[in-house]
């Protein structure tokens, strides 16, 4: 499987890049062909311009060679990795003006008879990574916008057939360094195992 | 009573730039003082940089975001106008949630705390104005969750009884003429329930006994 990596966040020595890195670990133990895309580095544009707005219910939405690139990539790649930390219960703007700015007509939906339709009907999987201030039980009272807007909105463009993981590490804050080497470890051991666990599913369904 | 209008669409044609208009000319008549941010015409930067990640958990060094803290402080009321894109904020408006809410101004942490405690207690009433591409059928199966980020998340550091207000229109991409007319006719109506009155009332009140900071 092809896997695509989006990672979200200003440092590259954050605990999120050591979250992506754990993840690309992972992938390629189980055999993935992992892409990893740096948001931040890339300096990718959070926001839609005007004149992406005024294009975005045409038949050419995407204006910007960098969204061109990551529509490309979305369409090749069967797998969707977010790494990000939750900031205000949510996305944090750059991953949210990726879904915005690359989640376009046909990329992520067409229309059939004036209906939305899913257009990433090749994904399988859709995986969330993300660390929370908060814990637990406070992120799921203030229930997780993030978590909703990629294992919710995002999969209903996805069709039926997607599974999705979704790993957390609450209260990141005051978690000590042998806390976030387990979570770590977690993320590597589950991304390696992530096939295993999909076959079972599967088999379970049908 | 004073209300902070905050609002991000790229178009000023826009049809949420009329709603914008529509609510700050309801709240005017209704003898708001007003301050309104265009996110967009200010040329507001939403990427929230790595110098200020390394110095978020310090208090009082956000110059970035002296201005817009400046408003948050003063309202009693804030209302976010702007379109729902993939069922949350556009990323302009959260860019502002993740720059301008900062340590000090908008929320504390205690020693050793994971849970925020409010700072932002001026703050008693939230509204939101916006517009969904999709049906309430559609948003429920998603989870709602740029509601849940301003009734949950925003409203846990304002005042203890703030109240969030949700003022949308549903299925915009295929509503008519004549459902966007109405549903813009009646904000003034719905900017004025009884118990937003009741609190317009209160804070006047207050602001007239001098028992205002």
């Amino acid at each position: 499987m092809k896997a695509l990596v989006v990672c979200a966040h200003p440092r590259g020595e954050s605990f999120t890049h050591a979250l992506t890195r754990a993840a690309v670990r992972g992938c390629e133990r189980a055999g993935h062909d992992v892409t990893v895309v740096d948001l931040y580095e890339l300096g990718f544009r959070a926001e839609m311009l005007l004149e992406e707005h005024r294009a975005y219910h045409s038949e050419t939405p995407l204006l910007d060679p960098m969204t061109i690139e990551h529509a490309e990539l979305v369409k090749t790649h069967e797998m969707l990795v977010f790494v990000y930390p939750t900031w205000w219960g949510g996305l944090p703007a750059v991953l949210k003006g990726w879904l915005e700015r690359v989640m376009v007509l046909d990329v992520a939906f067409r229309f059939e008879r004036q209906r939305v339709r899913p257009a990433l009907t090749h994904v399988r999987r859709i995986v969330g990574i993300t660390s929370y201030g908060s814990p637990w039980w406070a992120v799921k009272l203030l229930q997780d916008g993030g978590r909703r807007t990629l294992a919710r909105a995002l999969r209903m463009s996805c069709g039926g057939h997607v599974a999705t993981t979704w790993l957390g590490m609450y209260s990141v804050d005051t978690s000590g360094i042998v806390e976030r080497a387990a979570f770590l470890d977690r993320v590597e051991h589950t991304m390696a195992h992530l096939n295993a666990v999909k076959a079972r599913s599967a088999g379970g369904h049908r | 009573m004073r209300s902070l209008v905050v609002y991000a669409h790229p178009d000023p044609s826009s049809y949420c730039a009329a709603l914008r208009d529509k609510v700050v000319a309801g709240l005017a008549a209704a003898g708001h003082e007003l301050r309104v941010t265009d996110l967009y015409a200010e040329g507001f930067d939403p990427l929230f940089t790595a110098a200020e990640h390394a110095a978020h958990l310090d208090v009082g060094a956000h110059p970035h975001a002296a201005a817009h803290v400046a408003d948050l402080q003063w309202c009693d009321q804030l209302v976010l106008v702007y379109p729902t894109w993939w069922s949350g904020q556009p990323a302009m408006l959260k860019g502002w949630i993740d720059r301008v809410w900062v340590r000090g101004a908008t929320w504390e942490l205690p020693a050793g705390g994971n849970r925020l405690q409010g700072r932002l207690r001026n703050v008693r009433s939230l509204v939101v104005v916006t517009t969904h591409g999709s049906s309430k059928w559609v948003n429920v199966l998603q989870g709602e969750p740029g509601k849940r980020t301003v009734s949950r998340t925003l409203r846990a550091v304002c005042h203890r009884r703030a109240r969030t207000t949700w003022i949308a229109l549903y299925g915009v991409d295929r509503s008519s003429l004549e459902d966007r007319q109405a549903f813009l006719d009646a904000i003034p109506r719905r900017l004025a329930s009884r118990r937003l009155r009741r609190l317009a009332r209160h804070r006047s009140g207050a602001a007239a006994d001098g028992t205002r900071p």
